[in-house]
């Protein structure tokens, strides 16, 4: 029964105990009906996801000696963690003088001041100590000819408060960064025995009384259903950039952690902030790297017009990423995209000499050539603004403690929960995120959460006991989808949303067209009623798991719409062109977005930003000034 | 973040200033073992490996990879299958550079060499007919 429930221990008697040790594993199947079988496990502690915040919790929590299992939907050495190459930023100073202060203010300014400055402030200081700590996990950081770690240069990373250049703060594993943290990480959870549960699909968190008390899962395997109680639940299951048409990010990034929290009737935050890359292969997303355009390549439209010039006509085609990707939408609204359907842009490289572009661009050529079957030398590269990175999420402390407003209008604790990794929003990367700041991000706070449940719970405490049916609308839900027999295909609907996505809700926004996205993407939502799976089977069921999938990515595509339509001012990397200033008086807040059940009318609050910092002795706020590099 | 296409050979070797890694990746890979499945029949193994094929680490192995199975599980046998489960539980970015021949990042091992669903893999990456590439849907 339990077959594939797998302990990675080193000690070979654990394998087969997962979940039956102390008989407390339950068959539950009395009280849900009998249609499911339903296996109930206690912990202490449940984490959902393995990626690198995943990975970073779980472990820490069973070093500090709780029961934890840790559930994920992929091979935890196959989260989106491991597509990271470019590295971690961290105020080591190997390469020149470098001060965590330094670090906090690029931060702060880098979110256009909607990040919370208390969690940025945590965030830079316990930056270094966390690198030392992956160094002695094993992470095998580049060196420098002195033998300490390499620091490369990263966009947005300064000395001396933006006055003293660029710095180099960004640690790497050569170009394998994601790849080697991750590695380490499940070694190293594997030496604490904490307990997977792999490929088992996150479906909802259990609440009762408005606290946390476990999750629900699916098995794929053998189509049993999990109910893990614990007195701790931590999210940390990654971004949504699937929502969109065109995103970099893997299949596997469909917000389930963010649709999970929603249904359960908690906020999501600044959702309507998503970082876009101006250049990804149109259908595929691939990154065509910025240093295209820097060896003298261009983009065209479907006049074969040269239209960086109209837009930036200086710096042309070489303008900074959210001024191309706003004039490649323009150009798509205005009715001059090329290809069947007018929605994207031609990057031409053709007129480069092709040793130019080998020397140059290695690389380039495959990517083009593999992902688009484009020939660089003879024809041009299809290309599209490209979803790169979610900001928003759930909102926490810089503790990874989940928020949410009271009726008083004061943040409260959920008690139970807790967030962190891109699902989170601590928020460290408020309007727009940093590069290299994402893994720290991951690394920081996935620390934080296990040192907050270290400090306030102790091991083995019993649970409470909660109602027997806990978890029962979650397999309705379940059951409804995997028998929907309605007339829309799961991917019929995926598209739809994403194509509504990426023209309304992408870089180019103007009231109009937000509203407009808006209504449309109500009515893909509701369109969700009449979705037809094929599959009814309990095993290994992808089409059940994608439209569930589908279901968690509608809610976060409908919040993010909802959300951008009603910010009218221009931050970080939420652009309004009818409202091209920001406007601190009235926004420097955060949205929050909620949804009684999925589908329902999305309402929104606000929630003020946190200005100060944890200790002002420590670390001076940086009061906001006009954001320019 | 960015593309491997960033970072030369020549860079890359700098970036250590000619030191190996410490310690190197292999060594690390080596110690975690993938899941080892018996006795399932064979559409339930198709099942999964249709799964794990479209849930991948990174987006150009989910396209190459996802593309790959939805053309030929049905006409695999189970030699085949269990061939591409082996390959399935590579490390993402090494299958990448498998079936784009890019051996001087990721050299090819030994074991890899001679099988035959790489080779298709690699056929298959060349795009020769031109397309973009999205993942497939699942019907």
């Amino acid at each position: 029964m339990l077959r594939s429930l797998r302990n990675f221990s080193t000690s070979r008697v654990a394998r087969q105990v997962i979940g039956s040790a102390k008989g407390e594993t339950v068959n539950s199947t009395k009280y849900l009906g009998q249609k499911y079988h339903v296996i109930d496990h206690e912990y202490d502690c449940v984490v959902v996801g393995a990626g690198g915040a995943g990975l970073r919790a779980a472990f820490g929590l069973a070093e500090a000696g709780f029961k934890t299992a840790c559930v994920t939907k992929l091979f935890p050495t196959r989260s989106h963690t491991v597509a990271a190459q470019g590295g971690i930023n961290a105020a080591l100073g190997n390469m020149h003088k470098d001060d965590w202060h330094w670090h906090m203010y690029d931060t702060v300014k880098g979110s256009d001041w909607l990040g919370d400055q208390d969690a940025i402030h945590y965030m830079t200081k316990e930056a270094p100590d966390s690198i030392y700590e992956l160094e002695n996990y094993g992470v095998p950081f580049s060196r420098n000819e002195e033998g300490r770690i390499y620091q490369r240069a990263f966009g947005g990373q300064s000395k001396e408060y933006g006055k003293g250049g660029q710095a180099y703060r960004t640690c790497a594993v050569a170009d394998r960064t994601g790849h080697a943290l991750l590695h380490s990480l499940y070694g190293q959870s594997l030496r604490h025995d904490t307990h997977f549960f792999i490929e088992f699909f996150a479906m909802d968190l259990l609440m009762e009384n408005g606290e946390c008390v476990g999750i629900i899962a699916y098995n794929q395997e053998d189509g049993t259903l999990h109910r893990f109680r614990a007195h701790k639940t931590v999210l940390a299951t990654g971004g949504y950039g699937r929502a969109y048409f065109s995103c970099t990010s893997a299949h596997t990034c469909t917000g389930d952690g963010y649709a999970m929290a929603s249904r359960a009737g908690l906020p999501l935050e600044d959702l309507e902030f998503v970082q876009f890359h101006p250049s990804g292969i149109y259908g595929s997303g691939c990154l065509i790297t910025e240093g295209a355009r820097g060896e003298g390549g261009y983009l065209l439209n479907s006049e074969g017009e040269r239209f960086m010039e109209r837009y930036a006509p200086h710096a042309k085609d070489l303008a900074s990423r959210d001024v191309v990707s706003r004039a490649i939408t323009m150009e798509i609204n205005e009715g001059r995209g090329v290809g069947p359907e007018k929605d994207h842009m031609y990057l031409q490289l053709s007129h480069i000499p092709a040793d130019v572009l080998k020397a140059r661009l290695p690389g380039i050529s495959e990517t083009a050539h593999i992902f688009a079957g484009v020939d660089v030398t003879k024809e041009p590269i299809p290309i599209l603004p490209t979803v790169h990175y979610n900001m928003g999420g759930i909102p926490t402390k810089y503790t990874g403690e989940v928020l949410k407003k009271n009726e008083k209008g004061e943040d409260e604790i959920v008690p139970g929960l807790l967030a962190c990794g891109e699902v989170a929003c601590a928020s460290v990367h408020g309007a727009n995120r940093l590069g290299a700041n994402s893994l720290l991000d991951l690394v920081v706070f996935g620390r934080a959460v296990s040192h907050t449940i270290r400090d306030s719970l102790t091991p083995g405490t019993p649970l409470k006991p909660v109602s027997k049916d806990l978890g029962l609308e979650s397999i309705a839900n379940f059951d409804k989808l995997r028998n929907a027999n309605g007339s829309k295909p799961t991917a019929d609907i995926r598209l739809a949303m994403q194509k509504t996505m990426q023209k309304g809700c992408a870089v180019f926004r103007i009231q109009e067209t937000l509203d407009e996205c808006v209504r449309d993407i109500t009515k893909v939502d509701e369109s969700f009623k009449d979705v037809k799976t094929t599959d009814r089977s309990m095993i290994w069921n992808s089409d059940l798991v994608e439209t569930l999938e589908l279901q968690n990515l509608l809610t976060c595509a409908t919040q993010t719409a909802a959300s951008a339509a009603a910010r009218p001012e221009s931050r970080g990397a939420h652009a309004r062109d009818d409202f091209p200033d920001r406007n601190d008086a009235e926004w420097m807040k955060h949205t929050l977005s909620y949804q009684k059940e999925f589908g329902a009318p999305v309402t929104l609050d606000y929630r003020n930003v946190i200005s100060h910092t944890l200790d002002e002795n420590d670390c001076k706020p940086v009061p906001p000034a006009k954001r320019v590099y | 973040m960015f593309a491997r296409r960033n970072f030369s050979m020549a860079r890359r070797a700098l970036m250590n200033y000619g030191k190996p890694q410490n310690p190197s990746y292999n060594e690390l890979a080596s110690r975690i073992e993938p899941i080892k499945r018996t006795g399932e029949t064979i559409d339930v193994k198709r099942a999964r490996l249709t799964y794990q094929s479209r849930k991948r680490g990174i987006l150009e192995s989910d396209l190459l990879l996802s593309r790959f199975a939805k053309k030929y599980l049905l006409t695999f046998t189970m030699e085949q299958l269990d061939e591409f489960d082996l390959l399935l539980d590579e490390a993402d970015w090494d299958i990448y550079y498998w079936a784009t021949g890019n051996y001087d990042v990721t050299p090819l091992p030994e074991k890899w060499k001679e099988l035959e669903i790489l080779k298709m893999l690699q056929e298959d990456a060349q795009n020769n007919k031109g397309e973009i590439l999205r993942m497939p849907d699942l019907h």
